[in-house]
């Protein structure tokens, strides 16, 4: 008979791996919670001698820290909402409706996976510039409302979709449009949060255009608003380190973040397994 | 027009404006542009092919390109191995697997400028942790980010740790698609874990380690946030990638014509490795 023996080895090498991925933050929030002269001390100090807030009242009154906040929100919102619109409108027409030049167009689409942002940002700046739209919350959406994935995920899934489900709504005395609300909308929940958990993140990462198209420090998206701690740090530049205010903005901008991720986990993993495989 | 190509046209309609205004017809122009000599003030000259050949002399692109490649070698291959070590372990009947899943998965949902500052802090040369621990241990401190010789393999440790997680949650779901009973019948027949290993979890996850590749290549050739945010392409030209390259040039030189030719390139190289790599899987099939 086979003896029952826990392996130990496996729950080491766990054990490890979950330290090699927390000890960054953790190291980040307990340096957050000291007063600056602290942070510095050498030997690091695992427990907080003087634990205080200092810092991040400091990020709070000195940075529109919560302004930049709100537009991440705000963006990625309204982002969300409006590709989620377009996406399954267009992702109809082409899953489930026949025109001349559909397979041209859809690769046409299809292709722009390939385009990496570097390839067109210079064209996007000069437009938004034109149309004198730069530095505003418009140049930041409607970039990424041209999103391709989404499109791509969503004709793949309408496709899917049995024919006898049309044909029987069609019997019902359905056209397209309700077609398309009545029975492809509710049919594709699972997709359509994919979708918009993908597009959500990406709103809320965005980095390079956000920091190209935004002037005015109040309209900064988070992540451009808290780049500039790094200056403030002066890891680069050489000038005395200034870390508390720089990791008390990281642990705020992480916060929110991980909370929302650990509430929605299972869309998350969710959202990336049918991006990823299909995509 | 037939009444469904009206339809369909209703449906297409407002996501065509949107790809046609900010996706299509800037990438068309951005190849253009990248043909012209544009700097901000004046228009667009047609210069033909002066700017790619400028590109083939400038030591600082050469650069770039060099580091682009390094950090792609020093990236990608551990963002698939880890990603399926990481996986296979953490598919086992373990006590808490799924809290250190979460775990390794977190930091991808972390912005990368703030993956940044946590990282910056713990390499500093003088306060980080990492170099205390190696005083520690009797080993050398190291100048993560101020030297030359280390800057881009500290940025790349940091973006190994920052994509891992993403990595493993496809091979997780990878792994939950292979049978079972191939695992009783490689038992039955003597196979170790080892060998099971090599010889049926690898082959099985082949579909999905070139999807990983694939996007892992397209995602480092990219990445900007980070490195901005750590080093700005420094000490020195260190970690000039392209992508940094291509945003000195366009948005702070304003050179918009020799910025969108770096922009092409990337273009170029990311089609280039795409192709590539689906070759090889048709290679191998």
């Amino acid at each position: 008979m086979k003896t029952k023996r826990i392996n130990i080895l496996p729950y080491l090498l766990m054990g490890l791996v979950a330290l090699i991925f927390l000890f960054p933050m953790a190291w980040t929030i307990i340096s957050a919670l000291k007063p600056e002269g602290q942070i510095v001390s050498y030997p690091p100090q695992w427990i907080p001698q003087t634990p205080t807030l200092e810092n991040f009242t400091l990020v709070l009154q000195k940075f529109p820290f919560m302004q930049w906040v709100w537009n991440s929100v705000f963006l990625a919102i309204v982002s969300t909402v409006l590709v989620l619109v377009l996406d399954s409108m267009a992702a109809y027409a082409f899953g489930r409706l026949e025109f001349r030049g559909k397979k041209i167009l859809f690769g046409l689409i299809v292709s722009m996976l390939l385009v990496p942002i570097q390839a067109y940002v210079v064209p996007l700046y000069m437009l938004f510039s034109t149309l004198g739209m730069l530095n505003s919350y418009t140049a930041l959406i409607l970039p990424v409302c041209a999103n391709v994935t989404g499109v791509f995920l969503l004709t793949c899934f309408f496709r899917s979709i049995p024919n006898e489900l049309q044909e029987a709504a069609m019997i019902d005395g359905c056209n397209d449009f309700t077609i398309f609300y009545r029975v492809m909308i509710p049919l594709s929940k699972p997709a359509l949060s994919s979708v918009a958990i993908i597009t959500f993140i990406s709103s809320w990462n965005s980095f390079l255009w956000p920091l190209i198209a935004i002037r005015s420090d109040h309209l900064k998206p988070l992540p451009v608003g808290v780049a500039q701690f790094m200056g403030a740090a002066g890891g680069v530049s050489g000038s005395a380190p200034q870390y508390g205010i720089s990791l008390s903005a990281a642990c705020m901008a992480v916060l929110p973040t991980l909370i929302v991720f650990l509430i929605l986990q299972r869309f998350f993993v969710q959202g990336i397994v049918s991006s990823g495989i299909k995509g | 027009m037939r009444k469904q190509e009206k339809v369909a046209l209703f449906f297409l309609l407002p996501y065509l404006i949107v790809f046609i205004m900010f996706r299509l017809g800037p990438s068309i122009a951005g190849i253009l542009v990248s043909f012209t000599k544009w700097d901000i003030i004046g228009n667009p000259q047609f210069i033909g092919f002066k700017n790619f050949w400028y590109l083939f002399q400038d030591q600082n692109f050469h650069i770039a390109l060099k580091n682009t490649f390094l950090f792609l070698l020093l990236t990608a291959p551990p963002l698939v191995l880890f990603s399926l070590l990481f996986a296979v372990l953490l598919n086992q009947g373990m006590k808490g697997k799924n809290l250190v899943r979460t775990i390794v998965f977190s930091p991808y949902v972390i912005m990368p400028a703030v993956i940044g500052i946590i990282w910056n802090w713990l390499y500093d040369n003088n306060f980080g942790i990492i170099n205390y621990y190696l005083r520690f241990i009797g080993l050398r401190p190291i100048e993560w980010l101020t030297s030359e010789n280390w800057a881009l393999f500290a940025v790349s440790i940091v973006t190994v740790w920052s994509l891992v997680g993403y990595n493993m949650i496809l091979y997780l779901a990878g792994l939950q698609g292979i049978d079972n009973g191939l695992y009783e019948a490689a038992r039955i027949d003597g196979a170790n874990g080892f060998q099971m290993f090599i010889k049926l979890t690898v082959p099985m996850l082949a579909p999905v380690t070139s999807m990983i590749v694939t996007l892992t290549l397209i995602n480092t050739v990219q990445i900007f946030d980070q490195i901005y945010v750590m080093t700005s392409g420094g000490p020195g030209t260190a970690t000039l990638t392209l992508v940094q390259y291509m945003y000195g040039q366009a948005f702070q030189n304003f050179t918009l014509g020799y910025g969108s030719s770096i922009g092409f390139v990337i273009l170029l190289i990311l089609t280039g490795l795409v192709l590539f790599q689906s070759k090889v899987i048709k290679a191998e099939s």
